[in-house]
Order: C-alpha cells, then structure tokens, then sequence
C-alpha cells in the first residue's frame, strides 16, 4: 500500500479517526504521520497520576525484605479505617487522622512531594496559632539559657529560666489571657 | 440570589483587562484548602457527614456576610441541570470535580464572582479569589481574611508537624496554591516556552494549560502557580511566584519587542488574518478559536490592531467553550453543530464591534 498523502512512499502507519461516532481508517508512510499528527502518543492512564509516583517512591525506600513491607502496609487509620496501601494507591489520605496513623512514614512522602520539606512553617489557625507561637519562644529562649550557661554566664540563665516558665505557666492555662508585650 | 446571573452572563470581573500588567498577566488566583476535624474527607465520608459540613459551612460564611462586606450566593450542586454545571466550570467558579461529586456540596459565589467558596469538593473547603491582572498580594489578603472568619467558627484540622490536613499531600501545609494566568504568545512563537517550563519546574513552581491540570495551552495560555505548600510560608510562596511571573513578563515583553524589530509585516500579516477568520469563518473549532482569539488579542496588546475591545476578547474565550455554547444555543449541540454556532457567535460579536467603529467613524 502507498502512503496516502504523499502517494509516494509505502504506508506504514495506521491512523484511525473517530468523527461523529464514525472510525475512519487513514495509511501514511512514516514522514507523514510524522508531520501530520505529531502529537500521537499511546497511554492508558494518566500520564503522571499522583499515586504512580507515591507507590512507585514508596516501593523504592521499602525494596527491604517481605516480612519488613507487610506489616507496615498493614497500618490502618482506626478513624477512617484506610490502610497506608489505601492511601498510596488512592494518593489521597481517608481523614486527618490518617495523618496522625502514618506519622512514621509520610515524611518519605514529603520530602518527594514538597522540595525535601516534611514540616509545616506559617500560618496556623486561631488559639493554635498563639500556642504555637509561644512554644517557638520557648524553644528560642532554653537555647539561648544553653549558652548562657556555657559562658558560665548563671545570672543571664536564670533570668531566661524564669521567663520561659512564664511562657510555660501561659501554655497550660490557655494562650488567651495572654498579655502579649 | 437567583443562580441564573451567574450562568447567563459570560462576563466575569476578573475579565475587566485591569489590574497590573493586565496586557499579560490575565488573573490571578488563591486557592486555600481547609478541612474540619471530626468529618472525614470527601473520599471517604459519609452522606450525613456531607450535610452536616454544607451546612456549617454555609451558614457561618452567609452569617459572616456584614463583616466581610460581602454577599453571597449559596449554590446546592445537586439543585443545578447537568448543563448549568458545566457553565459555572466553564467559567472556572466551581471545578468538574465538585461538578460531578455524588454527594452533598454547594458553592458560595460573591455576587462579583471574584471569591467562591467550594464546600465538600476534594477538600471540605476551598476558599478561591480570583482578581484580574497581576494581584498576588491583593488576591491572598481577601483569602486570608475569609479564612480567619472561618477559622473563628470552625475547627479546623490542624497539625504542628503537618500544617493544614487536606486531603492530597500535595496540598499539606499551608493548603496554599497561588498562580496566574499568563498570555504568552511572543513566547510561543518564538520557540521559548519549552524552555522556561523546564526552569520554572525546578524552582517548585509549576506550569499547566488554562483549563488545569494536564490540560494543553489553548490560545498560549499558560498557568503558572507554586507546587510547593509543605515547609514555606505564605510569604514566600506569594513572594516566589511574584518574583518568578515578573521575569516571564520581562521575556515576554523582549520577545514581543524582537518580533515587532524583526519580522513586523509577518507578525501583521499573520494577526490580521486572525482577524479576518474569527470576522468571516463559517466553522470553528475550539482550538482554532483560542489561537485566532490568542493572535488578535497579541495585535491589540502591541498596537497593530485598534478598535477591539479586550473585554470582548476575554468574554469570547469564555463563552467559546461547549457549556456555554448550548447555554445559548438553548440546546444540546454536536461537535460539527458546536463549531458552527461557535463562528456565527464570534462573528457576530466581532461584527457588532465593527459597526459601532464605522458609525463612530462616520460621524466624525
């Protein structure tokens, strides 16, 4: 058979057509297939569907033994009731709670989704956002009475003992009588 | 309010052409994704819990209506024709996936259909602003602020380590995605696009055609939005895609500027049979459509074309796709019957914008 196009050269690619419910049957040579429907690609699912990715990634950290891979797969979110193989097959978490379930593993997840990143930096709601606030002071403020006491400076330790315990003693009674200065 | 406003007029605010750089930068976007502890996410829950979520939801932000100055339009999905679905996609307020979900959800539009609010789509709330021309900023502090009054009634599903608890982990953390749309011919033209698609990748942003996810670039529309929402503020996300839209538009403008420099008859030649297509064709598919509209729009922007409004332009890529079509056709249509009520509804746009240029130019 000849390439219908350009009458020259033998057909060798067969490109069917459906328009208006009607399959229409075209032989081109190879050129111009080419040229004609450059775009032609074959897939059946969606080129990068999410949970691809997230079971392809995941099987590459837990190529390790059989015994290692099943009981992990078999953690369960007892909220939603959804396995991790649940959620790598779906790309997609049951409920918060299976947030909470796969603590252990979805960093592994992360770090592939997000840059390398596995923890939440900026906004949080309401009276969380307050509490978080304040624990990241605390957290800033025991550093700091680290190297105070490292410099043997006791006095400046002290000082920032008390004042963490204040932010500590704010936390327990609930951020919001808070006087912030 | 009546839904019928929402899907008869094909004209949004963001399609005004104001805002910054609205020459290439067609709208912006912030999306936030938020979900309510003690319901489980839209995959996984059940009808009641649906409900009960819609109706929280709706009534805190119905209720909240005074203090955002702002009113809404509550839509049931499950209330709306197959048809109105579509156009309301169309018009990018509600996505085919809350479009076509089995279970209770609605959308809450403000009346200038800048925000909607999705309420049980893949999250149970997805709070979007959409503002015309390049509004990063502008777009997030409307977000922002409907976010905080949510989060003064809701519980929303928080945790430290994680962030905000969506129900894609492409979505954890700050639930943020911010992107804009970009017109970028000159880049296209010219063969560049390929390029800066592969460079803003790896800077975790990512580039999609208009209609979303793995769709192609119609009319050399590009979005260009963050990946990243895990371990980045809000700040930097915003001030990321800010930095990186800029430097597009700098190539863009250069590109648009060689084009003009080295081949301007081609280039002039080449948009006013655009023109002449969508002015005098008898059938038009969408893809031919986008890129004639893409071309004229380009004459515009550059001055080659004068006397076409680019609110018409906008409002003809909107009202070009299939939803809208039957919408106005006020019946189903086929393919073949589709692209020819398509010519005749340009042409006759394009055409009543003809006449008014001649009687103005008669009576001068």
């Amino acid at each position: 058979m000849i390439c219908e196009n350009c009458k020259q050269r033998p057909a060798k690619v067969t490109v069917t057509q459906v328009h208006n419910g009607e399959h229409f049957e075209r032989h081109y040579c190879e050129v111009c297939a080419n040229s004609l429907h450059p775009f032609y690609v074959e897939y059946k699912q969606d080129p990068l569907s999410l949970h691809q990715l997230l079971s392809n990634w995941f099987g590459q950290t837990e190529q390790q033994p059989m015994q290692q891979k099943q009981p992990k797969n078999m953690i369960v979110c007892d909220e939603c009731g959804w396995s991790i193989q649940h959620f790598l097959d779906e790309g997609k978490f049951g409920c918060a709670n299976c947030y909470n379930s796969f603590r252990k593993q979805l960093p592994n997840v992360f770090k592939r989704l997000h840059n390398g990143n596995t923890t939440h930096i900026g906004k949080a709601p309401g009276a969380l956002g307050e509490k978080i606030a304040i624990k990241k002071r605390i957290e800033a403020i025991r550093s700091q009475m680290k190297d105070a006491i490292d410099t043997e400076s006791f006095e400046e330790a002290a000082k920032l003992r008390d004042e963490a315990r204040d932010l500590e003693s704010q936390l327990s009674t609930g951020g919001d009588q808070t006087d912030v200065n | 309010m009546s839904i019928e406003r929402f899907l008869d007029n094909s004209i949004s605010s963001w399609m005004a052409g104001e805002g910054k750089h609205s020459d290439i930068v067609m709208s912006t976007r912030i999306r936030l994704a938020r979900n309510l502890n003690g319901y489980r996410f839209p995959l996984a829950f059940t009808e009641d819990e649906a409900h009960k979520i819609d109706q929280s939801v709706s009534s805190t932000l119905l209720d909240a209506s005074d203090e955002l100055q702002m009113q809404f339009s509550s839509i049931h999905i499950k209330d709306v024709s197959e048809l109105s679905r579509q156009v309301l996609v169309e018009k990018h307020l509600i996505s085919p996936k809350l479009a076509n979900s089995p279970m209770t959800g609605s959308v809450l539009l403000s009346n200038d259909e800048s925000v909607s609010v999705m309420v049980n789509e893949e999250d149970h709330i997805r709070i979007q602003c959409l503002f015309p021309g390049l509004q990063i900023q502008e777009a997030y502090a409307q977000a922002d602020m409907l976010d905080r009054v949510l989060d003064k009634e809701l519980p929303y599903a928080f945790d430290e380590q994680f962030g905000y608890l969506t129900s894609c982990p492409t979505n954890t953390g700050t639930g943020l995605r911010a992107s804009v749309m970009m017109h970028l011919p000159a880049l296209t033209m010219t063969k560049q696009m390929n390029r800066i698609v592969t460079i803003i990748s790896r800077l975790g942003m990512v580039v999609r055609g208009i209609y979303g996810e793995g769709s192609e670039a119609l009319g050399n529309v590009y979005q260009v939005s963050n990946q990243t929402t895990l371990g980045k503020s809000e700040e930097d996300i915003l001030a990321d895609l800010q930095s990186i839209t800029e430097q597009i538009i700098q190539k863009e403008r250069e590109a648009r500027d060689a084009l003009l420099k080295h081949s301007a008859n081609t280039l002039e030649d080449r948009l006013y049979r655009s023109l002449g297509t969508l002015s005098f064709a008898r059938i038009m598919a969408t893809d031919e459509a986008a890129r004639c509209l893409s071309d004229v729009r380009l004459g515009i922007d550059i001055g080659l074309i004068e006397d076409v409004d680019v609110t018409i332009l906008n409002e003809c890529m909107v009202f070009m796709q299939p939803g809208f079509l039957q919408k106005y056709a006020g019946t189903s249509l086929n393919t073949s019957e589709r692209d020819m009520f398509r010519a005749k509804l340009l042409r006759e746009r394009l055409q009543k914008e003809e006449k008014q240029k001649t009687k103005g130019e008669e009576s001068e």
